[in-house]
């Protein structure tokens, strides 16, 4: 599979406080990864250096493309932690918002772009607050705008920090969905730093488990087994964030589970 | 009643007045959602690096203070980007240095004179031909840029690392923003004094955020409030001979406070 992102030996300190060191990695396209790791570990810090928002030591290529060089950015979707505008009341519609994912040039809009943004709106179900001043909005609300923002240029990578924490049950679950279904269908390369490991479980192909240094990447069966993130996690956990085995649950991993199809539970 | 209108010295302070107004109120929309709108207040108190100088010199000082102002606002966007450190911070040690080697000058200039006081209070009224032409000039250049560049510093403005990866030069487009805006300021210290730039590039947008609903109101607003203002206050100066810097502020004052009135009234 050609290469979606590659990072080759990326360093970055704030103020000589070491927050990544040597990390290297390749996202095939089509891959799904679960970004996870400890709190300080580094996750958003790496995210930020892959999109060119920090800048540290070594060489990150998006789409084979030195990351200095790369000017298709309608290729990338960046959903942030946080909403932008949480304390200010900025005079912007939720559809404005969501245009603001497209090319950024002159001061009208054209009907294509107004069409654009309306597939995006209904594809996050949004499309009810298009009018609606974004600050209006409940967190909740604003960060599903802010998904279909992230989706309107049709993007080949999508970039998610943490985009679930102000969802609620049934949002989380509907924004899970959505992204699985960009991936499965769409081929859409999804990076995704997540907390909510239990529900993206069901939908992600690899885990990435950052502390500082990529101790894991691999796929969610790899994962399972792997020494060095036992070594970080303890068996428990390591089984906990892959599987949610218990009895009263499901498994995430579906069909695909080795462990399933062999009647364990990994407890 | 209007017979004030037939002086030609009155007519290119309104002239100037308007076109300033009208220019620092849109980019101080900008400014204000960026909250960068002290920086204002910074580049104002370097304008007194520029006019003392240009007294000291015997130049004018609108042309001696405009690469001065510029350099420092271009400072201060170099001391947050590169340096890290708060804008407010920034803004604070620029504004110092600024009014430090401003009064370090006029000692050298010989002190304090009614030139300088003129600067400082703003005169209005002693607006020359070239300088109305000049502030003419400077709103072309604001229109000309909202309409190239509206949705790119719309978008800068609203979410700054977002802006980045849709490969918005967000750094450039702030520079360039604070540049116009520096000129402007300096233009501006005839119609309000260095003391009361920075209310012309607040206070329009503040009281147009409080009654607008979208970004092309508030600058429609901001840019009425500015103009508004500038006519009011230098009528009412005129009127009650009284100084038409203040009074250009004052009127300011009202628009916010009915501004604010309406958008209470229009909540409950």
């Amino acid at each position: 599979m050609p290469s979606a992102l590659r990072a080759e030996n990326l360093h970055f300190a704030y103020t000589r406080v070491p927050v990544l060191e040597n990390v290297s990695f390749d996202v095939q396209r089509g891959d799904y990864v679960g970004i996870i790791g400890p709190n300080g570990g580094g996750k958003t810090t790496l995210l930020k250096l892959l999109l060119g928002l920090e800048k540290g030591r070594g060489k990150i290529f998006l789409f084979d493309t030195p990351l200095e060089q790369f000017r298709a950015w309608h290729k990338i979707g960046y959903l942030a932690q946080k909403s932008p505008v949480s304390q200010s009341r900025f005079p912007i519609s939720a559809q404005e918002v969501v245009l603001m994912g497209l090319a950024q040039r002159g001061s009208g809009v054209s009907v294509g772009e107004l069409k654009q943004v309306h597939e995006a709106m209904q594809k996050t179900h949004t499309r009810q607050y298009a009018g609606t001043i974004f600050h209006d909005l409940s967190i909740g609300q604003q960060q599903r705008v802010l998904l279909a923002r992230a989706l309107v240029s049709n993007p080949e990578i999508l970039i998610l920090d943490e985009p679930s924490t102000a969802l609620d049950a049934q949002s989380r679950e509907m924004f899970f969905d959505l992204l699985g279904e960009l991936n499965k269908q769409q081929g859409v390369t999804i990076l995704l730093i997540t907390h909510d490991t239990g529900e993206v479980g069901k939908h992600i192909s690899k885990f990435m488990y950052i502390d500082k240094t990529v101790i894991f990447f691999g796929t969610k069966q790899e994962f399972c087994h792997s020494a060095a993130v036992a070594k970080q996690l303890g068996p428990f956990a390591q089984h906990t964030i892959d599987h949610l085995h218990n009895h009263h649950g499901h498994c995430p991993l579906g069909e695909d589970c080795q462990e399933c199809a062999h009647g364990g539970n990994h407890a | 009643m209007l017979e004030f209108l037939s002086y030609g010295f009155v007519q290119r302070g309104l002239m100037a007045g308007t076109l300033v107004a009208v220019s620092c109120a849109l980019l101080g929309v900008f400014l204000v959602l960026k909250r960068l709108s002290l920086i204002g207040d910074g580049m104002s108190h370097v304008c007194l690096t520029g006019v003392a100088l240009a007294l000291l010199t015997a130049t004018s000082p609108v042309y001696v203070s405009i690469p001065i102002v510029m350099a420092a606002s271009a400072g201060i966007m170099k001391l947050t980007q590169k340096f890290k450190i708060y804008g407010d911070a920034a803004i604070g040690i620029v504004s110092a240095a600024g009014l430090a080697i401003g009064l370090l000058l006029t000692a050298l200039a010989g002190g304090f004179n009614t030139d300088l006081l003129g600067y400082l209070f703003g005169s209005i009224l002693t607006v020359s031909t070239s300088e109305a032409v000049l502030c003419g000039i400077l709103l072309l250049v604001v229109l000309v840029g909202l309409k190239l560049f509206y949705r790119c510093l719309v978008s800068a403005c609203f979410d700054e690392p977002f802006a980045h990866t849709r490969g918005i030069p967000v750094h450039t487009v702030q520079l360039g923003l604070v540049m116009i805006t520096s000129v402007a300021v300096v233009l501006a210290f005839k119609v309000v004094g260095i003391f009361l730039i920075s209310a012309l590039l607040i206070i329009p947008p503040v009281s147009a955020l409080l009654i607008s609903r979208t970004f092309k109101q508030v600058l429609g607003w901001a840019a009425c409030f500015g103009a508004t203002s500038v006519w009011a206050g230098i009528y009412f100066s005129f009127i009650f001979d009284i100084p038409s810097g203040a009074t250009v502020i004052l009127v300011n004052l009202i628009i916010l406070l009915g501004c604010y009135g309406w958008s209470k009234l229009h909540a409950c």
